[in-house]
C-alpha cells in the first residue's frame, strides 16, 4: 500500500449517524503506518460514510457507504474498484465550492491543517484595512446576511462600527432552527476556524468586544468543534486585536430548544437569561441590545463567508445575480436522490439544483418547500426561477437560511402545510395574539382538513386570518408562519378543494381520507401482512378491512411484493360498507 | 440542599448565564427538580417564579426525571415526510409510554424532538445522543431489544 | 431633541421624542384601545388591540410601542385597522373562557340581575334585592308568583342539585318591602305616551317610562288593569289582592290608568297620535282559537271562561260538574284546576303525551296532584249534545308519528279507536290569537309585526307584548314593554333604536359542564333546595286560596348560600368586554381549543382564573416593577403560556394581599373573590 499517504474519513453528524465511527475504528485497525484522520463532509450526505484515500501523486480517490468490516476496509486499503465515488460531472459544473471549499478535506480540528490551506489569511488582510476598510469591502462584495432575512452585512456592520459604548456586542446565530436545514451545522462541524476568522474579522471591523456564539444544544460536534477552535485561537493570541487592550471576550451559549431564539431580538433575551421572547422594534439591537448594549447579530453561513469575501470582494461580487451576489450553501431534503450540501452561485435555477444536483427524476416531484416553516412552496412548473431572495420572494416563498425540502408528487400539501403550521404553532413564543392564538386556530383548521372534517369555507378562512397574522404579528415568526399555508393554497388550491369538497385527499396521505387496499393480482399470499397487523384488519380472504384498519401501514411496510397501498377513499373494502 | 448543587459554583452569577446554569443542573440530574429552581434562585439571586417561568419557556428542560434511555424522535421536515409519525406510534405501542413520558421501570422516555440535523438519513432518532437513522418497524425494535438486553 | 410632525387620522399632529403613537392620539382626542399597556409598567407589546396603520408602508404597528417618524402617515380609524382589532379581539375571546354574566340573568327575558338580588337576599338586604328587580322587572309581586322561571332552568346549581329557587326572591323582596318603597323618579319632561292595554306589557312600558322621565296614560278596555295578571290567571296563582297591591304602586308613581276604554270603540290609533308624542300598542291576545270540529259552538273558549271567573267572585260560580279541558298549555292547566276548585271532575284531553305539554311540568303536576285526570294521545273530533242534556266529546287515539317542522313529535290518529267523553263541560284551550286593528303592521295570523326599533306602523307607534309575539308568559311581556319604553324614549328624542345586543363569554351550559368545572369564590352550601309549604290538599281542591304562602325570609336568606354567584368578578370592567362590543367582537369567531389552564382559589381573598387570563403580562410587571415581589411569572410558551407562581404553590405563601395585580388585570383573570 505504498501509494496512499493519508486516509480521511468523514465523521461529520451526517457520517457518524451512517455509521462512520466503526468505520474508522476500523481504519484505525488495519492501516498501519497511513495516518488516519477525521475530516467534514463534503456535502454528499447520501453517500455516508465517506472515505478519501490521499494518494502520493496528489490525486485522490472517494469511496462512498463505506462499511466498517475488516473485509471491505482491506478492499479499500487496496484501492478496490468498487465503490469508488465521484461526483457528477454535470452537478460538480454547477457547484461553485467557495465557501465549502475546506469542507470535508481538511481536519476540522487542526488550526495548522486550516492555516496551511490560507487560512487567516483574509484576517491578516483585514488588520491592513483597517476597520473602515473591511466594512467598505463588504459593502462592496454585496454580501446579504444569510440567515433568512438578507440584509447587507456591511450596512449593519458600520451601525455597529459606528457605535460609541463601553462594550459592543457580535453574535454568531448558530441556533439554526428551520427544521430540513443544516448548513450552519455542517460549516461549523467542518471548517469551524473559517466561521471564527469571519467572527474575528467582524469584530475588528466593528469594534466588538464581546462575542457570543448562540448554537443549538441538539448540535453536540459542532459545539465541541467550536470550543476546540476557541481555544486553539486564544492559545496563539488571535483574540488579541490590534489595537486592543483587552482580548476579546469570547463565549459559546447553547441554546435550549426554542425555534423563535432565530430571532435576534428573542436571541438577545435568551442570552440575557431570560425567556426568549422577542420585544418591539425600535429600538434595534445595533442601538440597543445585549444588556442595552450595541449589538449585531449575523449568521453562522455569513461569517463563513466572510474570509472569502475579504480575500477578494470584487470576485465575490461578481457571482450571483443583480441583487444577490456570491455563493449560497443549500440543504437539499426530502423526495429527491441526493440529499445535502451544495454550494452554488446565487441566480441558479431551481430546476437545477433540484434535477441536475439534487437528482430527483423530473416529472416525480410538484414542488420545493423553501425557507422551512417560515417558507412557502413553488410548484414543479415554476422552478425555472432563478434562486436569489428576491425572486423567491415574488413566487410567495422566502430563501430562508437555504433548506430545500422537495416534495415528490405522492405526498399531500394540506398535510405538510398543516406539518409546518404545528411547528410554528408550537413554537409561538406566546407573546403577540395574532400568532399564538392565530396560528393555533390556523394549524387547528389545518388539521381537520387533513382529518376528512373540513368545510369549504376553511379555505378562504385560512387565507383571510393567514394575512392578518402576517400583518399583525410582532415578529418575523408570526410574520411568516402562515407562508406555508398560504402558499399551497395558492398553488394547489385542487389539493384542498379535494379535502373539503370531495372528501379525499389526492395522494393518499391523509388516514382519514383514503383507504388501504392489497392488491390480489400482485399478492402471493405469504400472510405475513395477516400476521403483523396490529388490529387484524387483514382477513384470510387477504382483503384490508378500512372499518378496522388503523392506517399504521405496518402491512406495507413488511409486504415484500408491495401489494398493498393506499386507494381513494371508498375504493378500498369496508366491512362497514358490506353490511 | 446546599451541597446537592454546590457544583453551580463553577459558573458566574451574571443573570446572562442563567440558562447555563440550569442545562448544568439537567446535564448533572437529567431533569431540574424543585430543590434544584431552589438552589439557581439563591446562586443567581432570581426570584423562583422567574427561573421556572425561563425554563418551562425552553422545550430543552424537564421538570421530572427521564428515562436511563433517553429516546429523541426527530420530527423535522425531512424525517415527518419520511414517516417519523408512524416511528412515534410504534415507540409508544412497544413501550405503553407516549411523547414526553418515562416507563414505569424508568428504563426508557420517549420525547419529540425538532430536527437533529441527519435529515438524508431520515426517518432517524436517537438514544441517549446516539443517531440511529433510515429507521424501520424492524430495525426500530431491534434497536430496543437491544437495549433492553443491556439491562439485563 | 426636536418634536416629530406627522399625519394622525388626516391630521397634523406633534409628538415629543419618545413618545408613542398612542399617546399623541390619546392626547388628541382619537380613542385607540389597548389591553396588555397601562402606563405604570413597562409596555410588552402583546395583545395588538392597538393597532395603527402606516400608511405610505402599509405595515401595521402596535401603536402603544410604535414612536412616529417625521412625516409618517398613520391611519388609526380605518375600516381596515379596525378589522385587525377586531380580528385581535375575536382572538383573545377565542382563548378565554369564563362567564361575563350568569347565566340565570341571560336566561331572563327581562334579563334581570339574577345573581345580584340573590346575594342581596342572602345577605337579608331585601330593600336592595327588591331596588335591582326593579330594574329590569317592574311587576315582582305578581312575576314572583306566577314565573315559569327560566332562569331556574339554566342555573349552573343544576349540575350538581336543584336550582336555586329564584323566583321566590322576588316574591318576598317584593311582600316584604312594597309597602314603603318608591324608585327615585326624574321630573316630567313634557311629551306624553299613550299606551293601549294595562297588562303586564302596557304595565311595564308605562313604568320605564316614568323612570326615564315621561309620563303616559294606559287605556284599558277591561274594568280593571292587570290583564292577563287579573283576567286569566286564576286567583289560587295570583291572588288579585296582591296583583291590586302591585297596581297600587304604579298609581303611586303617578301612571294614569283609564278603565273600560276599547280601541276601536272610543279611539283610535290614529286619534291618539294627535294627541299623544308615542303610542305602545299593548293589547293582548284574546281570541281563543278554534278546535276546528263540529259542535264547537257548545263548548267553553278557555280564556273567555276563566276570564268570566275572575271577574266575578269564585263563590258564586256554578259547579261545571263533570268537565273536559281540550288542550295542553297553561291556559288549560288553569281551566282545568279552576273548573277542579269549583267542584268539578276534571279530565285534560291532550293530543300528545305528557311530555310534549307546553304548560309548565310544575303546572301539570300539580294539578295531577290536585287530582285533575289527563287523557294523553288524544283529539277530539266532534262535540254533540245529548237528549238528556249531556255532552258528548267524541274522541279518538292517537300514537306519536314522526317529528314535525316544531321538533315535536306529530300525533297520528289510530284507527277505530273512536269513544265518547260525556260531561257536562267542554273548555277548549288550546290556543289564543291576537285581534289588532288595521292601523299596524299585522302577520297572517293576526299578530302585530314590529321591526328591530320595535315600530309597528309609521311614525313613534309600538307594540310589545302577547299581541305581538301570540301567548306567551308575564316575564317576556314586561322585556318587550321595557324595550318599547327605551324605543318611544328614543324617538321622542330624536335617536335610533335597537333592542341591544348582549355580548357575553360562557363557559357553557350546565347540562355541558362538570363539578369540576364549576367555579367557586365563596363556601356555596350544599343543602337542598328550599320547599314552599303548600296549603293542605283539601283547601287546595276546595278553595281558591293562594296554593302556598310566601317562603319567609331566614328560609330565603340560607337558599341564597346555595348560589354559586357564576358571574365575572370584573363585570363592569373588564376591557376586552368594552373593546369587543365597541368593536363587534364576538367569542364564536374563531372556534377551537381553548389552553389548559387552571383556576387557582387558594388566596384566601384573590382569585388567579387562568382560564380568562389573555396573556397581557400585565400583572407579572406590576408584582415585578412595582411591587418587587415576583411571585408571578409567565409559564410555558405559544398557545399554552399561562401566568404561574413557582412550584405552582399559588399567590398565598408570600404574598402580601396587596392587590395591585387585581387592579392592573384588565379582565377578570386576577380579581377579589369577594364580590359587591
Amino acid at each position: 500500500m505504498p501509494d496512499i499517504k493519508r486516509i480521511k474519513v468523514g465523521t461529520a453528524s451526517c457520517g457518524l449517524a451512517a455509521g462512520a465511527a466503526e468505520v474508522l475504528d476500523a481504519f484505525q485497525r488495519l492501516s498501519g503506518s497511513i495516518p488516519v484522520v477525521e475530516v467534514g463532509c463534503i456535502g454528499h450526505c447520501y453517500a455516508e460514510p465517506m472515505v478519501e484515500l490521499e494518494l502520493n501523486d496528489g490525486t485522490s480517490i472517494f469511496y462512498s457507504s463505506v462499511k466498517g468490516d475488516e473485509k471491505s476496509v482491506n478492499a479499500i486499503l487496496g484501492l478496490t474498484e468498487t465503490g469508488r465515488f465521484q461526483v457528477p460531472a454535470e452537478r460538480a459544473a454547477l457547484e461553485k465550492l467557495n465557501v465549502t471549499r475546506l469542507s470535508g478535506s481538511i481536519d476540522p480540528k487542526d488550526i495548522e491543517e486550516y492555516k496551511a490551506n490560507g487560512g487567516f489569511s483574509s484576517l491578516k488582510k483585514a488588520f491592513e484595512l483597517k476597520p473602515e476598510g473591511v466594512i467598505e469591502a463588504m459593502k462592496r462584495s454585496g454580501l446579504r446576511g444569510r440567515g433568512g432575512a438578507g440584509f447587507p452585512t456591511g450596512n449593519k456592520w458600520s451601525f455597529l462600527a459606528a457605535k460609541k459604548a463601553d462594550e459592543k456586542i457580535l453574535i454568531m446565530n448558530a441556533d439554526e432552527g428551520d427544521p430540513g436545514a443544516f448548513m450552519d451545522r455542517s460549516m461549523m462541524e467542518c471548517v469551524p476556524f473559517q466561521v471564527m476568522e469571519g467572527m474575528l474579522i467582524g469584530a475588528y471591523a466593528t469594534g466588538a468586544t464581546r462575542i457570543f456564539i448562540y448554537c443549538r444544544a441538539e448540535y453536540p460536534l459542532a459545539i465541541k468543534h467550536l470550543n476546540i477552535a476557541i481555544n486553539e485561537l486564544k492559545k496563539q493570541g488571535y483574540d488579541r486585536l490590534p489595537g486592543r487592550e483587552k482580548p476579546l471576550d469570547i463565549q459559546i451559549k447553547e441554546g435550549a430548544g426554542a425555534f423563535v431564539c432565530g430571532e435576534e431580538t428573542a436571541m438577545i433575551a435568551s442570552l440575557e437569561g431570560k425567556r426568549g421572547q422577542p420585544r418591539f422594534r425600535p429600538p434595534f439591537p445595533t442601538d440597543s441590545g445585549w444588556n442595552t448594549y450595541p449589538t449585531a447579530i449575523n449568521n453562522v453561513e455569513t461569517f463563513a463567508n466572510v474570509p472569502v469575501v475579504i480575500a477578494d470582494p470584487d470576485a465575490f461580487a461578481a457571482l450571483g445575480s443583480e441583487r444577490s451576489k456570491g455563493t449560497k450553501i443549500f440543504a437539499l431534503a426530502g423526495d429527491l436522490k441526493y440529499p445535502g450540501l451544495t454550494e452554488v452561485p446565487m441566480g441558479i435555477t431551481l430546476a437545477d439544483i433540484v434535477y441536475k444536483i439534487g437528482g430527483a427524476e423530473p416529472g416525480s416531484v410538484k414542488a420545493v418547500q423553501t425557507g422551512g416553516p417560515s417558507g412557502g412552496c413553488i410548484p414543479a412548473d415554476k422552478f425555472d426561477v432563478k434562486v436569489d431572495y428576491d425572486s423567491l420572494k415574488e413566487l410567495g416563498a422566502i430563501m430562508g437560511s437555504g433548506g430545500l425540502i422537495v416534495i415528490g408528487n405522492n405526498r399531500c400539501m394540506v398535510e405538510t402545510a398543516r406539518y409546518f403550521l404545528d411547528f410554528t404553532h408550537r413554537e409561538s413564543c406566546g407573546k403577540c395574539t395574532f400568532c399564538r392564538v392565530g396560528t393555533t386556530r390556523m394549524f387547528e383548521t389545518l388539521e381537520n382538513i387533513t382529518a376528512g372534517k373540513g368545510k369549504p369555507e376553511d379555505i378562504d378562512f385560512l387565507v383571510d386570518i393567514g394575512n392578518k397574522i402576517r400583518k399583525g404579528s410582532l415578529c418575523a415568526l408570526g410574520q411568516t408562519a402562515p407562508n406555508p399555508a398560504l402558499s399551497t393554497i395558492r398553488y394547489f388550491r385542487n389539493e384542498y378543494e379535494a379535502h373539503v369538497k370531495d372528501g379525499y385527499c389526492p395522494t393518499f396521505q391523509c388516514a382519514a381520507l383514503s383507504d388501504v387496499r392489497l392488491d390480489p393480482d400482485k399478492c402471493v399470499k405469504c400472510r405475513l401482512c395477516i400476521k403483523t397487523c396490529p388490529v387484524q384488519a387483514i382477513g384470510d380472504d387477504f382483503k384490508v378491512d378500512n372499518a378496522k384498519c388503523t392506517r399504521c401501514n405496518t402491512c406495507m411496510e413488511v409486504c415484500p411484493k408491495k401489494a398493498i397501498s393506499r386507494v381513494k377513499k371508498g375504493d378500498g373494502f369496508s366491512s362497514n360498507l358490506s353490511k | 440542599m446546599g451541597n446537592e448543587f454546590s457544583y453551580l459554583s463553577e459558573i458566574g452569577t451574571e443573570k446572562g448565564d442563567l440558562i447555563k446554569g440550569l442545562q448544568l443542573v439537567q446535564s448533572r440530574e437529567g431533569y431540574v427538580s424543585d430543590d434544584a429552581i431552589r438552589a439557581i434562585s439563591k446562586h443567581f439571586s432570581i426570584a423562583e417564579a422567574e427561573i421556572e417561568g425561563v425554563l418551562t419557556f425552553y422545550a430543552q428542560f424537564k421538570r421530572t426525571k427521564p428515562g436511563k434511555y433517553k429516546i429523541c424522535v426527530c420530527d423535522g421536515t425531512a424525517c415527518h415526510i419520511k414517516g417519523s409519525i408512524l416511528i412515534q406510534d410504534w415507540l409508544s405501542s412497544a413501550l405503553g409510554i407516549s411523547d414526553g413520558q418515562t416507563t414505569e421501570d424508568g428504563i426508557f422516555s420517549i420525547e419529540t424532538v425538532a430536527c437533529l440535523g441527519c435529515c438524508s438519513l431520515a426517518p432517524v432518532m436517537s438514544v441517549n445522543g446516539k443517531v440511529y437513522g433510515k429507521l424501520n418497524r424492524k430495525s426500530l425494535l431491534k434497536i430496543l431489544s437491544d437495549y433492553r438486553k443491556m439491562e439485563e | 431633541m426636536a418634536d416629530i410632525n406627522f399625519i394622525l387620522d388626516g391630521k397634523a399632529v406633534t409628538a415629543a421624542p419618545g413618545e408613542t403613537i398612542l399617546s399623541v392620539a390619546t392626547k388628541n382626542g382619537i380613542e385607540i384601545p389597548t389591553l396588555c399597556f397601562n402606563g405604570k409598567v413597562s409596555r410588552t407589546t402583546a395583545c395588538f388591540v392597538c393597532i395603527v396603520k402606516d400608511r405610505k408602508t402599509g405595515r401595521f404597528l402596535p401603536s402603544c410601542s410604535a414612536c412616529p417618524s417625521e412625516g409618517q402617515d398613520v391611519d388609526a380609524s380605518s375600516e381596515e385597522v379596525r378589522e385587525m382589532r377586531r380580528t385581535a379581539l375575536g382572538l383573545l375571546l377565542s382563548e378565554h373562557t369564563g362567564d361575563c354574566e350568569a347565566p340565570c340573568t341571560l336566561a331572563c327575558p327581562a334579563h334581570a340581575s339574577v345573581e345580584e338580588y340573590v346575594r342581596a337576599g342572602r345577605q337579608g338586604n331585601f330593600r336592595k334585592a327588591l331596588e335591582i328587580i326593579k330594574q329590569r322587572i317592574p311587576l315582582p309581586m305578581s312575576i314572583g308568583r306566577v314565573c315559569p322561571r327560566f332562569c331556574e332552568k339554566d342555573c349552573r346549581k343544576n349540575v350538581t342539585s336543584k336550582p336555586v329557587s329564584i323566583n321566590d326572591f322576588k316574591r318576598l323582596a317584593a311582600d316584604l318591602c312594597y309597602e314603603d318603597y318608591m324608585e327615585e323618579l326624574p321630573p316630567l319632561k313634557e311629551q306624553k305616551v299613550a299606551i293601549v292595554g294595562a297588562g303586564p306589557a302596557g304595565l311595564s312600558a308605562a313604568y320605564y317610562l316614568r323612570r326615564l322621565g315621561y309620563a303616559s296614560r294606559i287605556f284599558e278596555r277591561m274594568p280593571e288593569a292587570g290583564g292577563m295578571l287579573r283576567y286569566g290567571i286564576p286567583e289560587f296563582r295570583l291572588p288579585k289582592a296582591t296583583l291590586r297591591k302591585e297596581l297600587a304602586h304604579f298609581a303611586k308613581m303617578g301612571i294614569e290608568i283609564e278603565t273600560g276604554k276599547e280601541l276601536g270603540k272610543d279611539f283610535t290609533i290614529e286619534s291618539l297620535r294627535k294627541e299623544y308624542q308615542a303610542v305602545i300598542v299593548t293589547v293582548g291576545s284574546w281570541a281563543s282559537s278554534s278546535m276546528r270540529i263540529d259542535g264547537e259552538e257548545l263548548a267553553q273558549q278557555g280564556i273567555k271562561w276563566l276570564e268570566g271567573i275572575a271577574s266575578a267572585n269564585w263563590k258564586n260560580c256554578a259547579n261545571p260538574g263533570r268537565t273536559v279541558v281540550v288542550g295542553g298549555g297553561n291556559t288549560a292547566m288553569d281551566c282545568a284546576r279552576t273548573a277542579l276548585r269549583l267542584g268539578g271532575d276534571v279530565t285534560v284531553v291532550y293530543r300528545r303525551t305528557q311530555k310534549e305539554m307546553p304548560a309548565e311540568q310544575l303546572e301539570v303536576l300539580e294539578a295531577m296532584e290536585e287530582g285533575v285526570k289527563f287523557e294523553f294521545l288524544t283529539a277530539p273530533l266532534a262535540l254533540r249534545k245529548n237528549a238528556d242534556g249531556k255532552l258528548a266529546l267524541a274522541c279518538q287515539k292517537m300514537e306519536l308519528g314522526a317529528p314535525d317542522a316544531s321538533g315535536r313529535r306529530s300525533p297520528v290518529p289510530v284507527p277505530g279507536s273512536d269513544f265518547d267523553i260525556v260531561c257536562d263541560t267542554v273548555i277548549a284551550a288550546i290556543g289564543q290569537r291576537t285581534v289588532a286593528p288595521e292601523e299596524v303592521n299585522r302577520d297572517k295570523r293576526g299578530n302585530i309585526v314590529i321591526g328591530k326599533d320595535i315600530r309597528c306602523a309609521e311614525g313613534a307607534v309600538f307594540a310589545a307584548g302577547d299581541c305581538v309575539t301570540g301567548p306567551k308568559t308575564v316575564v317576556e311581556a314586561v322585556a318587550a314593554g321595557h324595550n318599547a319604553a327605551d324605543a318611544a324614549a328614543a324617538a321622542m328624542e330624536g335617536r335610533s333604536y335597537e333592542i341591544p345586543a348582549i355580548f357575553n363569554v360562557s363557559r357553557g351550559h350546565w347540562s355541558s359542564l362538570e363539578k369540576s368545572d364549576l367555579v367557586f369564590l365563596r363556601e356555596v352550601s350544599d343543602a337542598d333546595r328550599v320547599k314552599p309549604d303548600y296549603i293542605p290538599m283539601e283547601k287546595r281542591r276546595t278553595t281558591f286560596e293562594e296554593l302556598f304562602p310566601t317562603i319567609p325570609a331566614e328560609k330565603i336568606e340560607k337558599e341564597g348560600e346555595r348560589c354559586i354567584e357564576c358571574s365575572c368578578t370584573a363585570k363592569g370592567e373588564c376591557k376586552l368586554k368594552k373593546f369587543s362590543e365597541q368593536y363587534c367582537a364576538a367569542p364564536d369567531m374563531f372556534p377551537g381549543s381553548k389552553p389548559l389552564a387552571a383556576v387557582d382559589t387558594r388566596h384566601p381573598y384573590i382569585i388567579h382564573d387562568r382560564r380568562k387570563c389573555i396573556r397581557c403580562g400585565i400583572c407579572v410587571k406590576t408584582c415585578s416593577e412595582i411591587v418587587n415581589r415576583n411571585l408571578l411569572a409567565a409559564m410555558k410558551r405559544g398557545f399554552n403560556t399561562q401566568v404561574g407562581t413557582a412550584f405552582d404553590q399559588g399567590l398565598q405563601s408570600y404574598c402580601t394581599d396587596c392587590g395591585a395585580c387585581v387592579e392592573a388585570c384588565p379582565v377578570g383573570a386576577l380579581d377579589w373573590k369577594k364580590k359587591d
